[in-house]
């Protein structure tokens, strides 16, 4: 054979794309040949591919649990305590700081948010149980939930509350009229809303800040949580600045970026969420590779009479290692597509059986794309290292 | 039986141990196909270990109490709730025959807050209260043999398994719950469940002095649970009859075993953890059942000619269908073995870290072999059609 060597640049480039055709065309060809063994290396992909899936879906998702009531709150920025550990125990702060936030120079408004665990029975008996009470004003608007904002009249109705309609069946019947003794105070479900409970608890309400005031024994001083919104055109990291230098050390605002990285942190580093999800995405990628190279080692050893012929009448080694990759990189691309679609079917079944939100972003599914197509090449490069073997004057 | 009895054993007709001599012939598929079995089932032995660790972490508390009957509240739905019954009640309890002692065990998972050495911010805590003097209330060792420090003024116990930024791991001296100074005399190991982070000790008066400011005597503070244990050779059934009707109606009487059933009927009615677990765990079975079948079926279609050759020289499919089945299991053992060893070094590291009881027992063993054996039995008979169809006069 001629070598590359001798020919002009221009030919040596064309060359190389001669060559990398001629790989193309044999590893599909290798594929399309023995297509029951095809489809069942597609078949092992896609359930590796799959599998990354969902637990980088529980991953990212059980964490996010924690921001899931935020996310429907209208803030810009929020103030709590300096003691705030998450949502559901964020200390308490006096009042007048939000007064004094409202007065800072960009603030459209500082609209205070009160918290309560309390307990929920049955005026007839049974169970005393935990759930979550948020107080708030209705026509402060803090809540970006159709159901909440429609039932305002509902919600200012003396000793009445709205419940999430995701609180879990030990608390009865959820319908609008029943009666219940919230810590030992007759008051009515006045509707349900769809938001989800988070990690707030089991069961969750909403009530008027009136209606929470009496049913707690508080008052409107100290404040749980403070939702700052900015003016129109004013700048959130200047008005955050001024604000950080208005208040006293005793709070602590957050930007809603600044928020999300604070309560992921904390389900992810200060429970055992993170552990817990984080081995099963680990042991995940190691039983993906396992599949991956099982499969690929499985098409190689297949093939080794046919390499070595290769071989023999003068193929490179490096030219063999590419119909692998390519090989690799074909059976991946197909299995990813349908691995997809049914990631997608599966987080669309989690989403609605925990409310969680499991979603397939673009950044996750190019990660695992990339993830996937380095561990393919991986466990074709380790496949390859029995192709050198292949001395074609041993191999029949 | 020993270990190298095994492949004898399972020698189908007493002839040449066909299926041993198949997996051993070549060292590195060997290599490669338990490897990869090895980490399918790691994967199934991780999530149902962490199925087991997340009942077994909220059920720690309940077995660590030492009673043989428990009365409280009936309106108590879990065992981690405030829900105290009237101080008067639970005398009545003593004067029962029968009874050898009994305890009041005073509890809080909402009004106790530690101040954590490491951050300088509280933290709530869950607490247990009981009278130093008393028969003990827990089996924990730690608490039982140290109960008689409690009896000096403002000391506690710490639970030094409790969540790590508590603090509560460097056998701190002084700590600081609800704002007071208290006296560390010694530690426990509990651990965290998923509502509490942490857990103090302290005596029946330091609990009614942190809660009430001391307005409250030990004498009539409402009881959490009463602790009772029986004299012995007492029959624990008509004991509890007798027990709780010696009560008022609102209290219902269980044993230890009925506690621990209703504790864990709580969590598995309303955590999402098990059906998330159970996901994994189904993956793992899927993922194994495939990577077991590609090896079951690359290794008969490369034997194919031997075993036309068997058949043509007289054997019948029986032989080959156990000497195939028989290998499938040998596969299986070969991958489970290595998972099996590398997993204790797993739940030892995941446990110590995320403070989870992980622990391999017989049941799991039992559960994980099982499904091992009956993922590669599946795959075998899967893959078993190939040499059931080979035709001795074609295959050359």
């Amino acid at each position: 054979l001629p070598t590359d060597a001798d020919d002009p640049p221009y030919l040596q480039a064309s060359a190389v794309m001669r060559r990398l055709r001629v790989s193309l065309h044999l590893a599909w060809r290798i594929l399309v040949y023995e297509k029951g063994r095809t489809a069942l290396a597609l078949g092992g992909v896609f359930i590796a591919i799959l599998l990354v899936f969902i637990e980088l879906g529980f991953f990212v998702a059980v964490p996010q649990g924690g921001m899931l009531v935020y996310d429907h709150m209208r803030f810009d920025l929020l103030l709590a305590s300096e003691n705030y550990q998450y949502q559901a125990q964020p200390w308490q702060f006096p009042r007048e700081r939000l007064t004094r936030a409202a007065a800072v120079a960009g603030v459209a408004t500082a609209t205070p948010l009160y918290f309560g665990g309390g307990y929920w029975q049955d005026p007839k008996g049974g169970f005393r149980l935990d759930f979550f009470a948020i107080g708030f004003d209705p026509a402060a608007h803090p809540f970006a939930v159709d159901d909440i904002e429609r039932q305002r009249d509902m919600l200012e109705e003396g000793d009445t509350l709205l419940v999430d309609d995701t609180t879990r069946p030990i608390f009865g019947p959820l319908n609008s009229g029943r009666e219940l003794l919230i810590n030992g105070r007759r008051m009515t479900i006045g509707g349900t809303y769809h938001l989800g409970t988070g990690f707030l608890g089991i069961g969750v309400a909403m009530m008027d800040e009136a209606n929470f005031f009496r049913a707690f024994g508080r008052r409107n001083n100290p404040v749980n949580l403070g939702l700052i919104e900015l003016a129109p055109g004013a700048d959130a990291g200047k008005v955050a600045a001024a604000l950080r230098q208005a208040l006293p050390a005793d709070v602590q605002l957050f930007t809603r970026d600044e928020l999300k990285a604070h309560e992921d942190s904390y389900w992810t580093t200060r429970t055992s969420v993170g552990l817990i999800f984080g081995s099963g995405l680990i042991v995940s990628f190691i039983v993906g590779l396992m599949v991956l190279y099982q499969t690929l080692a499985t098409q190689i050893a297949r093939n080794l009479p046919e390499f070595a012929t290769l071989k023999a009448i003068g193929y490179a080694d490096i030219h063999l290692a590419a119909v692998v990759l390519i090989e690799a990189a074909i059976i991946v691309a197909i299995a990813f597509v349908p691995a997809t679609a049914a990631a997608l079917a599966l987080y669309a079944m989690i989403r609605s059986q925990t409310l969680l939100p499991v979603m397939l972003t673009v950044p996750h599914l190019l990660g695992v794309l990339a993830a996937v197509l380095a561990m393919s090449a991986g466990s074709a490069m380790l496949s390859v290292s029995s192709l050198r073997r292949a001395d074609p004057a041993e191999i029949f | 039986m020993t270990a190298l009895d095994l492949p004898r054993r399972l020698m189908p007709g007493g002839g040449v141990p066909l299926a041993w001599r198949n997996l051993v012939a070549d060292k590195w598929r060997l290599l490669r196909s338990s490897a990869g079995i090895a980490f399918a089932v790691l994967l199934m032995l991780v999530q149902l270990g962490f199925e087991r660790a997340f009942f077994d972490a909220s059920l720690s508390a309940v077995r660590a109490l030492d009673g043989d009957l428990f009365a409280m509240n009936a309106s108590k739905y879990r065992f981690g709730t405030y829900d105290p019954f009237a101080h008067r009640d639970f005398d009545a309890i003593r004067n029962v025959s029968g009874v050898a002692s009994a305890a009041p065990l005073y509890a809080q998972w909402m009004a106790f807050w530690w101040t954590s050495p490491v951050d300088n911010k509280p933290h709530l805590v869950r607490v247990f209260a009981f009278d130093p003097e008393g028969s003990p209330v827990f089996l924990l060792a730690g608490i039982a043999d140290q109960q008689s420090l409690l009896k000096a003024d403002d000391t506690v116990l710490v639970d030094r398994d409790s969540r790590r930024f508590l603090g509560m791991d460097g056998d701190p001296r002084e700590g600081k719950i609800n704002g007071q100074t208290v006296k560390v005399v010694g530690s426990f190991a509990l651990g965290p469940d998923f509502m509490s982070d942490g857990t103090v000790v302290m005596s029946d008066r330091l609990f009614a002095k942190l809660l009430s400011g001391g307005r409250e005597r030990p004498q009539t503070l409402p009881v959490e649970t009463a602790v009772v244990k029986l004299k012995p050779d007492e029959d624990i059934a008509a004991a509890k009859q007798l027990v709780s009707a010696a009560l008022p109606p609102g209290l219902v009487v269980m044993t230890k075993p009925e506690l621990v059933a209703f504790e864990r009927k709580f969590q598995a009615d309303l955590s999402s953890a098990a059906p998330i677990f159970f996901l994994g765990t189904l993956v793992g079975f899927a993922v194994g059942t495939l990577i077991s079948y590609q090896i079951i079926y690359t290794d008969l279609a490369d034997r194919l000619p031997q075993y036309a050759t068997l058949k043509g020289i007289g054997y019948r499919n029986a032989y080959l269908v156990r000497s195939v089945l028989s290998q499938a299991i040998l596969t299986g053992l070969a991958g489970y073995i290595p998972a099996w060893l590398l997993c204790l070094a797993v739940y030892r590291i995941i446990g110590q870290v995320a403070l989870l009881p992980l622990r391999m027992t017989w049941q799991l063993t039992g559960i994980s072999l099982f499904l091992t054996l009956a993922m590669c039995l599946l795959a075998g008979a899967l893959a078993i059609r190939r040499v059931i169809a080979a035709d001795p006069a074609e295959i050359f």
